[in-house]
């Protein structure tokens, strides 16, 4: 996971090359990619028959990419079968972003959680720069741009009939030797670069324009501190702690242990917005109330973490206003609190 | 710690006795079948084979190796099981975790341990710990609290404490019996009655949050700083590794960087008292 710090490198291959050297990869990898169906996109196994279903530079897939690291359900004492080797296509940066914080939790040197880092060192994340944006994409509005520069091994891009691969770590740098085992793989020419930037930056700039007048990370945190309990009360009004804009956030990485017998423990991805998530044996619960509980979600991520973490813990995908059954809409809140 | 360590696999630990304390209240003593030791004040997970896990900080001497003590009111799930277990069985411990009672902070102080009901159990594995220590302290007097006589656990060691230089025992209760010859009120009445150096004094606190709460305004109002006030604080500790988030208060894992805080560390944090 060490970054390369010295110039760009950029790397590029015909796009039925890249297919095809895929194709061969699958002998050693699990390769996941985003791909769509009638009403989403999402990550599916690619498989020698759905590799050119694969799409690039779109972006978020529906589910976020902690799950490839943090599954629903996990047997964290017996391990049922050695990790296999995976190559994740196509994860936008605000997916890879929220990586980090994971990072920070689960590789803290306190206490390392293997399990996660058999499957973070185990995968090959290869990012895809976001050319197009969905409605409440807000990633540059917390800092965050819509390409990766770092965490993820190799950025990729689709240029007409090329792909271009920028390697973004030494990983991504073996990626690249194992590749060209399979492929014709040159130097991306300097213009197609540009025409990569153009594109990165026009996008840049659709994300801004989108989202004017909403408040970035700094004022966030103050924005959380200052609201009064009326507008805890009339956000969480409509909530009916369902648990998914947790579920679906790429950074809400809370879980519950679960026994089973012979001393065996079993996580299970868990989130503040459920009942009961902080009551002690004896019956006390601080998020007994569910503005209290939905409350808590927004000091967590734009308060008391940021306080603990250099991470960000929002990263602006806007999975969690997409998914909310009852239409809350955090940057509805964030707007009406920043007038 | 290794790095290839897997931190959610409980060591194994016989149940070697188990003591009624009270009609509510056991104490488990274990023998881990692997070594294991704690600070005074940290914590352990403690599981009931297949039903679930909770957080208990141990009552026993730090000194002891050995054997591992958790006394345990029977409260819910887990503590239910618990309380039909009996000696022979196996149980799993997990830990110690978190940031115990800076021992090294009460040289050459008095120290003034509040504590009520179960509270008692971490209180019982510090004062074991500070009358090892007792010729580096000026004093120490323990006021403790519970709702009737019976309830009152440890009688055996409050009985061996009154023996014990330096160290003094308030007691009191909310419903006392007709043999009961010691105070009656909620325990922060004792703080009337202590006669103590505040200046010269750290203050400990430990028992049910209404306790915590009246406690501390109380040790406040005699004049403890708000960095001498040392508060045992509990909350929904889980995974104990500062990970699955049940425990934050705050910015605080309470897991991680607690259970022990100073009232300074907390008191701008949310729900402290609950």
């Amino acid at each position: 996971m060490n970054d390369i710090t010295n110039m760009k490198k950029f790397y590029s291959l015909l796009y039925p090359d890249w297919n095809s050297a895929i194709d061969q990869l699958l002998a050693n990898y699990l390769i996941y990619g985003p791909i769509k169906t009638d009403d989403s996109i999402d990550y599916e196994i690619v498989h020698s028959e759905n590799i050119a279903e694969v799409s690039y530079n779109i972006p978020k897939p529906t589910t976020p990419l902690k799950t490839f690291f943090l599954p629903v359900k996990e047997n964290l004492t017996t391990k049922i079968s050695s990790i296999s080797k995976r190559i994740i296509i196509g994860t936008p940066n605000c997916d890879i972003q929220g990586l980090k914080i994971l990072d920070e939790i689960y590789l803290d040197k306190d206490y390392i959680d293997t399990a996660y880092k058999e499957k973070r060192e185990n995968t090959i994340l290869i990012s895809s720069s976001c050319f197009e944006t969905q409605e409440h994409c807000h990633c540059m509005i917390y800092g965050i741009q819509p390409f990766s520069k770092e965490i993820a091994d190799i950025s990729i891009s689709r240029v007409d009939t090329r792909m271009h691969l920028e390697v973004l770590s030494e990983k991504g740098e073996n990626f690249i030797s194992e590749l060209k085992n399979y492929a014709a793989v040159s130097n991306s020419p300097e213009s197609e670069i540009k025409d990569i930037e153009l594109k990165q930056s026009k996008i840049e700039n659709e994300i801004i324009a989108n989202n004017s007048g909403l408040p970035d990370y700094k004022k966030t945190g103050k924005i959380v501190q200052k609201a009064k309990e009326e507008i805890w009360n009339k956000y969480s009004s409509k909530c009916v702690s369902c648990g998914a804009c947790a579920t679906i956030c790429p950074t809400c990485s809370c879980f519950l242990l679960i026994d089973k017998p012979n001393f065996e423990k079993v996580r299970q991805l868990d989130t503040c917005q459920y009942p009961g998530f902080e009551r002690v044996a004896g019956g006390e619960d601080a998020l007994g109330e569910l503005p209290k509980k939905f409350k808590n979600r927004y000091f967590c991520k734009y308060v008391w973490k940021p306080q603990k973490f250099k991470s960000l813990v929002c990263t602006g995908c806007g999975r969690c206003i997409e998914a909310c059954i009852g239409k809350i809409n955090k940057n509805e809140l964030f707007r009406e609190l920043a007038n | 710690m290794s790095e290839n360590k897997n931190i959610y696999k409980p060591i194994k630990a016989k149940l070697l006795e188990v003591i009624t304390e009270s009609p509510t209240i056991k104490t488990f003593i274990m023998e881990p079948e692997e070594e294991f030791s704690f600070k005074t004040g940290e914590f352990i997970e403690l599981t009931v084979d297949g039903i679930g896990e909770a957080p208990f900080t141990p009552s026993s001497s730090p000194l002891e190796t050995k054997q591992i003590e958790v006394t345990v009111m029977k409260t819910g799930y887990v503590t239910e099981y618990l309380h039909n277990m009996k000696a022979g069985e196996t149980l799993g411990i997990r830990g110690p975790f978190g940031r115990g009672y800076p021992i090294e902070k009460f040289y050459d102080k008095e120290v003034l341990i509040l504590g009520g009901g179960c509270g008692f159990a971490p209180i019982r594995s510090l004062l074991y710990n500070l009358v090892a220590i007792s010729d580096k302290l000026r004093k120490v007097t323990l006021c403790y609290g519970s709702k009737t006589p019976d309830e009152c656990i440890y009688q055996p060691y409050v009985d061996q404490l009154r023996k014990t230089p330096k160290f003094e025992v308030l007691r009191t209760v909310d419903e006392p019996n007709e043999s009961w010859s010691e105070s009656v009120g909620v325990a922060t009445v004792l703080l009337d009655k202590v006669k103590v150096d505040i200046k010269n004094s750290i203050a400990v606190c430990c028992g049910p949050p209404i306790m915590m709460k009246f406690g501390t305004y109380k040790l406040l109002e005699m004049g403890y700083p708000e960095n001498d006030i040392f508060l045992s604080m509990e909350k929904n500790m889980s995974c104990g590794l500062g990970k699955c988030g049940h425990c934050m208060m705050g910015k605080y894992f309470v897991c991680k960087e607690g259970p022990v805080f100073t009232y300074d560390e907390i008191k701008d944090q949310p729900d402290i008292w609950s």
